[in-house]
């Protein structure tokens, strides 16, 4: 076996055999699907919010209450809606209607479960249960005053704790205010579904002081223009822009954080290996087997193995999920964004990205770890450089806003940034003559840089160059 | 004479300090060639020029008939002074690891990892990771592994340093027996009483500069030579011989004799030193020209300041 390869297996194994590699592996697609699910199993795992409405008129207590029972109904709806379309489409049509034909939430459920269970039996076991965020208990006074006790630790007459109570006054004119009363200072979306309802019911009074039918409100709210976006670039005019076509865009962003964060992850995996194999005073011995490139190029390679393998793992376990969200959710966002990442274009340009950038960095990284001693050594020396490789970061957030704003244009032909740059900028659109000169000046930067880093490697792995020494100190010499 | 090494006018610059300055010597096929100096004389320096990790800032160095290539660093053998192995690696795995570097199949290499650790009494820790390895038994690990290619040339820098001294004589052996199977051998060292128990050939380097290059008698030749006496009761021998041009110094007593160190030089040597304790009738009980050592000689070549490790 040639001693590049040998050096690669060598640092592949060293990585594969430790503990740490394992436990990366395995839990980050835990801590991924942690990250997506938590939410949503933590906003399921907590009970309904019970919250009191009390109002000086009767009349606005009802519209509140009757709001938040018509917000729990659409959001149960939806959530079967979803799971229908996934599970069973054909038995959909039936179960929504038993579930409008239920004026009662609970009954609803049930309703639109029988229905599934007659129609389609392999889809009821999964049948969801939708959870009511909020509920609304009889206020136990008819007065905030007389609530607020239970808003500060009393339990409510049933056993339930109070989460939070809305009083709706009338101001002098006679203009609904709302007050919302609670604990949980940073929560305040019952007061959005209030409101939401009284300006139905302030445009009714306000038409009917006009003598007009109030009822026209509820016209008057429906009216509304409809807003549409086009692509000059689809094949026909009247092709609007749906989620379809914005989801590249959001996957390609998260794709450029990840591949910003797996390219320093494998660059400062190179520099702990260099420094370790320099203090631990193996370099002497391998360097009269392999040559300083070679050296290089095998580390080089032997991370790249190790990336490829978590790749491997990862990208099975997230194509695997995402196809499923793709074709469980095929006419939602989510669905779309889930077809998005499993576009061939944009994993091609996830690799040919990650390629580039961890020979660029990875290289720079392995020639810095070369002219030091220490991890501490090599904190002082990394601060500036860190510095410059933050920069891609810090124009990312432009980049989403206008990836083709002239700042990024110009910034994505700068062969530290083309990587990331490349891959926000591609839904956008990009000529091949763009693709081939980026990718030229990449080439030709990664030769250059690998070049500079191999002598410095060289250099700096027999200590004849240093960190301390390149600040003017005298070299050691035995 | 076949060659394994010959290095011409090697110098080696860091910076405004010069390491290594104008050394030249050349090392016969087959024999156990010694590289000795102080700490710091610029030992490793040679010997990584020598083995290619450092260029030399002037000078040529021909290696196995060649110039210093891949191809002919695989038929080289090194144990370089800074030594370390990777620590979480077992002790087999390490030595066939360097093996298979230098271009060892796989297999072989295994196979001679396990063969070496056996009759170096490692055969216990084979499998054991270099990190639970006492110092002594990682660096006889190393020893195995440069020379488990079985190379021509066996270049060691200061390979006695850190191992006690029954571990020095297995080391001794080792060199002695990779000798005898054909291979040349150059080591480094700054204690002279190994090279004089092995050498061949010695070089003597002290702050750069050669200092000498030939055989161990050679050297010792350069050495003052002295005589040890004893003498009975109170008699005082240098009182008695200080007429006669012999310098002594008293080295104490034992058994209630007196002890004298003699110089001697090309006039006075023992035999006249004899005649004269004989003509001035001391009592002598013991009469024993004493062996010159390597330190004395290089001592006498470059004072005792440099010899040291100290400046000029």
């Amino acid at each position: 076996m040639h001693p590049v390869f040998l050096v690669a297996r060598r640092d592949y194994l060293a990585y594969v055999s430790a503990w740490g590699f394992w436990l990366s592996l395995l839990t980050a697609p835990l801590l991924m699907g942690a990250v997506i699910f938590a939410p949503l199993l933590l906003s399921r795992a907590e009970p309904p919010r019970v919250l009191a409405v009390v109002g000086e008129r009767a009349t606005d207590a009802a519209l509140v209450r009757h709001a938040f029972e018509t917000s729990a109904r659409e959001s149960a709806r939806e959530e079967i809606e979803i799971y229908l379309r996934a599970a069973a489409s054909g038995a959909s049509p039936a179960a929504l209607a038993a579930f409008d034909a239920e004026s009662d939430l609970a009954r609803a459920i049930s309703a639109a479960r029988d229905s599934v269970r007659a129609s389609a039996p392999n889809a009821a076991a999964a049948f969801p249960t939708p959870m009511t965020r909020y509920l609304i208990a009889n206020a136990p006074a008819s007065d905030i005053e007389g609530v607020k006790p239970y808003l500060d630790g009393q339990d409510l007459p049933d056993g339930r704790t109070l989460y939070g109570a809305l009083n709706i006054r009338r101001d002098a004119a006679g203009a609904p205010l709302i007050e919302y009363w609670s604990v949980n200072l940073q929560h305040d979306e019952p007061t959005v579904i209030a409101r939401n309802a009284l300006r139905l019911e302030m445009q009714r009074e306000a038409l009917a002081a006009q003598g007009l039918p109030p009822n026209e409100a509820d016209k008057l709210s429906d009216l509304e223009p409809e807003t549409a976006q086009f692509d000059p670039r689809q094949a026909t005019g009247d092709t609007q822009v749906t989620s379809r076509q914005r989801a590249p865009f959001i996957a390609s962003i998260v794709l450029a954080f990840v591949l910003w964060a797996v390219v320093f992850s494998a660059a400062n995996m190179l520099l702990t290996s260099v420094i370790e194999e320099k203090s631990n005073k193996i370099l002497d011995t391998l360097l009269t087997s392999v040559s300083p490139l070679q050296m290089l190029i095998g580390k080089l390679l032997g991370v790249a193995a190790l990336s490829a393998t978590l790749f491997a793992f990862w990208g099975a376990l997230g194509g695997l999920g995402l196809s499923q969200a793709a074709a469980m959710m095929s006419e939602s966002r989510m669905g779309d964004l889930a077809a998005a990442f499993l576009d061939p274009q944009l994993i091609a340009a996830f690799a040919v990205g990650f390629v580039a950038g961890y020979l660029m960095y990875g290289a720079v990284f392995l020639a810095l770890g070369s002219l030091c001693e220490s991890i501490q050594e090599t904190q002082t020396l990394l601060g500036p450089v860190m510095f410059v490789l933050m920069m891609p970061m810090l124009l990312l957030g432009p980049a989403i806003d206008n990836p083709s704003a002239p700042l990024i244009v110009g910034a994505s032909w700068i062969p530290t940034f083309t990587p990331f740059l490349i891959l926000i900028r591609a839904p956008a659109g990009l000529s091949w003559g763009e693709i081939a000169g980026m990718g030229a000046v990449m080439g030709v930067s990664i030769i250059v840089i690998l070049i500079i880093a191999a002598r410095v490697f060289q250099a700096g792995v027999v200590n004849q160059l240093s960190a301390t020494n390149l600040f003017g100190r005298k070299a050691k010499a035995e | 004479m076949n060659l394994a090494l010959e290095a011409e006018g090697l110098v080696k610059r860091y910076g405004a300090r010069t390491a290594v300055q104008d050394i030249s010597f050349q090392v016969p096929q087959g024999a156990i060639y010694g590289v000795l100096g102080p700490n710091g004389a610029g030992k490793s320096s040679t010997l990584r020029m020598i083995v290619g990790v450092l260029k030399p800032s002037a000078g040529r160095v021909t290696l196995l008939g060649g110039p210093v290539t891949r191809a002919t660093l695989k038929r080289v053998g090194y144990l370089p002074e800074e030594r370390g192995l990777y620590r979480n690696m077992s002790a087999r795995s390490a030595i066939a690891y360097l093996a298979r570097l230098k271009g060892t199949p796989a297999n072989v290499a295994f196979k001679r990892a396990d063969t070496l650790l056996e009759s170096h009494g490692l055969g216990s820790v084979r499998t054991k990771k270099i990190k639970t390895l006492s110092k002594g038994m990682a660096q006889k690990v190393q020893v195995l592994g440069a020379i488990a290619h079985e190379p021509d040339f066996i270049i060691f820098d200061e390979p006695f340093s850190g191992l006690d001294p029954v571990n020095q004589r297995v080391l001794e052996e080792t060199i002695r027996a990779q000798a005898a199977a054909g291979r040349t051998i150059l080591f480094s060292t700054h204690v002279m009483e190994h090279a004089e128990r092995l050498c061949d050939r010695i070089v003597l380097i002290a702050q750069g500069k050669k200092a000498f290059e030939g055989t161990v008698p050679e050297a010792l030749a350069l050495a003052p030579s002295a005589a040890v006496l004893e003498t009975e009761g109170n008699f005082d021998l240098a009182a008695a011989l200080a007429p006669r041009g012999f310098a002594l110094t008293a080295e104490g007593e034992e058994h209630g004799n007196r002890r004298w160190r003699a110089k001697l030089d090309a006039e006075k040597g023992s035999r006249q030193l004899l005649q004269a304790c004989v003509e001035t009738g001391a009592p002598l009980s013991l009469f024993e020209p004493a062996r010159a050592s390597l330190h004395e000689a290089f001592v006498a070549l470059v004072g005792d300041k440099v010899a040291v490790g100290g400046g000029a």
